[in-house]
């Protein structure tokens, strides 16, 4: 196990170093820069300030130093768009916001979504089960630019029970709202997955055999049928989490949280080169760490992946 | 008193809006340490006689009749009550080996709960009895494979654990659905001893589920053939062997293979399984037999005669 995880965290190396050659000449075929604007700079400026951010050499050069730069000093570079700040500042300031909310939100995908899909399965094709799959198909189909305005017409000016934005150091009543705003629909399609699975792992022959040896029938639940019925879920919670903090760029923007979501808008407009790498680095960093986390957890539920590590 | 006594047993299951009915007023008894096969082609409800005695039916199942263990009527349990009998007085041990363990359990956990469950045991008592029931089915290194998971048994030694499980209580009945059809053949003969063995070290009584009738000739004294859900006989295994009293038995005893006879071609009946939708009003065989006449179709025939028991209406001698 200890073998394969330092295996995986070897390729993330090269993996990284591709991800940031390939974006760092997209980034660049886009016409426009940082400094372009309707009014253009006098040249001299324009080659003082090119000059400054080391705009000015030839683009493998550019490269070349912001690679030697993260790997001597983990600097990612000073921001073109807001003065005075460097990525790395940015990163500290908005990251941890982002995670917070993005972590209550997978605890409210999971802690609402497992057990709505249990007790629909158990309850099969009875009332509950068919108003929580119709619920469930209602809020998969609502997009969180939708529900996220909803929530604040209902929740904060029609009952002024919640903040209708902001962060204020992450009190709840803060984080509420964006995380289910962000999580609804995920929640949606993981009470349905559970669902589905846990019928599929009930009716099978396993489960058949624990029925046999006269186990009472929460037993046969917790003990025979939620690990297995729960793999389908973890397998789709991997690239979910992901798609929450990436995804998380609207409930930034909308919730005013501050979260890192609202910087990358902003790069992405201002041409902000090394805010818009530093944080695609950021994100494929997360994306490998979840997705090297699940599998961690896949090895840990089924044995016969165990074996295989 | 007879251990088991199964009295006019109905078992029917909705299907939309009609109804399979696939087991037809099937009485037997099985005596304490009786070995009884049932014997019959796919669909002929052997299995869910089974089901039905365990209370695993599906839900879209419908039993009527009596299944009296003890005197007392398994049908009319609720599941709690079942639960009592499950595994500690009755226990099955089902057709495909592979997947009818848990893969996401360690054995000594699978095998141990069963004690924990019916007679209290710590964890560590159960695990001691595991290892006693590895030892008993003749898994090899029993000890250090205590702690391992299914998928690293071979199918062979996967179907031991199971009938392990199925014995783990010293129950008074097995019900032993099919129990080598998924192992090739050497494996199967292994499996058959095995389970004789061990029938005789408990004196359990075996009600053995089988299509293969060499199966049976080995190691029942009883065998009961099954046709459309219905009895079609029920003799001691030699008496059926030598003289079969039901034209379908005679087809069954006629079909199986021969070795020393390598050239022949396999010998079937003609046509196809009966068409179940329906409750029968007459012989469900007939429509295959070659002896049919034209009462077959009209009525049921009951299941006479005393020690070896058919459901004909034409005296044996008659029949081809």
């Amino acid at each position: 196990m200890l073998n394969y995880t330092l295996r995986r965290l070897l390729t993330v190396v090269p993996t990284l170093l591709v991800l940031i050659v390939f974006s760092f000449y997209l980034m660049r075929l886009a016409p426009g820069g940082p400094f372009t604007s309707e009014r253009p700079l006098p040249p001299a400026v324009m080659a003082n300030v090119l000059e400054r951010y080391g705009l000015d050499e030839p683009l493998h050069v550019q490269l070349f130093t912001y690679i030697k730069n993260i790997v001597l000093h983990f600097d990612f570079g000073p921001s073109f768009s807001q003065k005075d700040r460097d990525v790395n500042d940015v990163i500290a300031q908005g990251f941890p916001v982002t995670l917070t909310y993005g972590f209550w939100s997978a605890v409210f995908v999971l802690a609402c979504g497992i057990p709505l899909g249990i007790i629909a399965a158990l309850r099969h094709n009875s009332f509950w089960d068919y108003s929580m799959t119709g619920l469930a198909i209602f809020s998969q189909i609502f997009p969180n630019f939708v529900l996220a305005p909803i929530m604040v017409l209902l929740f904060t000016l029609s009952w002024g029970l919640l903040p209708g934005g902001g962060w204020n150091g992450g009190q709840w009543e803060y984080i509420i709202m964006p995380a289910v705003a962000l999580g609804t629909s995920y929640m949606a399609g993981v009470a349905r997955l559970t669902r589905g699975s846990f019928l599929e792992v009930m009716s099978s022959p396993f489960i058949r055999t624990a029925r046999a040896k006269g186990l009472p029938e929460r037993t046969i639940i917790i003990r025979h049928a939620l690990k297995p019925a729960l793999l389908p879920t973890l397998t789709y919670m991997g690239p979910v989490f992901v798609y929450m903090i990436t995804g998380s760029v609207f409930i930034d923007v909308f919730f005013s949280t501050g979260g890192i979501g609202q910087d990358f808008i902003d790069g992405a407009y201002s041409r902000d080169y090394s805010m818009l790498l530093g944080l695609t680095i950021l994100y494929s960093l997360l994306t490998f760490t979840l997705n090297l986390l699940l599998d961690l957890a896949y090895a840990w539920i089924d044995p016969k992946v165990r074996s295989k590590l | 008193m007879s251990l088991l006594s199964i009295r006019n047993l109905n078992i029917r299951f909705r299907t939309g809006d009609d109804y399979v009915h696939a087991v037809n007023d099937v009485s037997f008894d099985i005596a304490k340490g009786q070995k009884l096969a049932v014997v019959g082609e796919s669909g002929s409800g052997k299995s869910q006689i089974a089901m039905a005695i365990m209370g695993l039916l599906a839900p879209n199942a419908e039993a009527s009749g009596e299944v009296l263990y003890e005197g007392q009527n398994l049908l009319a349990l609720s599941q709690s009550q079942l639960n009592r009998i499950r595994a500690r007085d009755i226990s099955i041990i089902f057709q495909d080996p592979m997947s009818s363990l848990n893969p996401y359990m360690r054995i000594e956990r699978q095998l141990g709960e069963v004690v924990v469950q019916h007679e209290g045991l710590s964890r560590r008592d159960a695990r001691k009895r595991a290892l006693e029931v590895m030892e008993a089915v003749q898994i090899p290194d029993a000890r250090n494979r205590l702690t391992a998971y299914p998928h690293e048994f071979s199918g062979g030694m996967r179907q031991r654990i199971v009938i392990a499980m199925a014995l783990i209580c010293k129950p008074k009945l097995i019900l032993a659905d099919e129990p080598t059809t998924a192992l090739d053949v050497t494996v199967q003969a292994q499996i058959m001893t095995l389970l004789d063995d061990i029938q005789r070290d408990l004196n359990t009584a075996v009600m053995l589920i089988t299509h293969d009738l060499g199966v049976v000739a080995g190691f029942c004294e009883d065998t009961l053939v099954l046709y459309g859900g219905r009895v079609m006989e029920e003799a001691p295994t030699l008496d059926l062997f030598d003289g079969p009293g039901h034209p379908y038995t005679r087809g069954l005893l006629r079909a199986v293979p021969n070795i020393s006879d390598a050239t022949a071609t396999l010998a079937a009946i003609p046509g196809s399984p009966p068409n179940q939708t329906r409750p029968p009003v007459a012989c469900p065989f007939a429509p295959r037999c070659v002896d049919v006449r034209d009462a077959c179709l009209e009525a049921l025939p009951d299941l006479t005669g005393s020690r070896q028991k058919r459901a004909c209406i034409r005296p044996v001698e008659e029949l081809t």
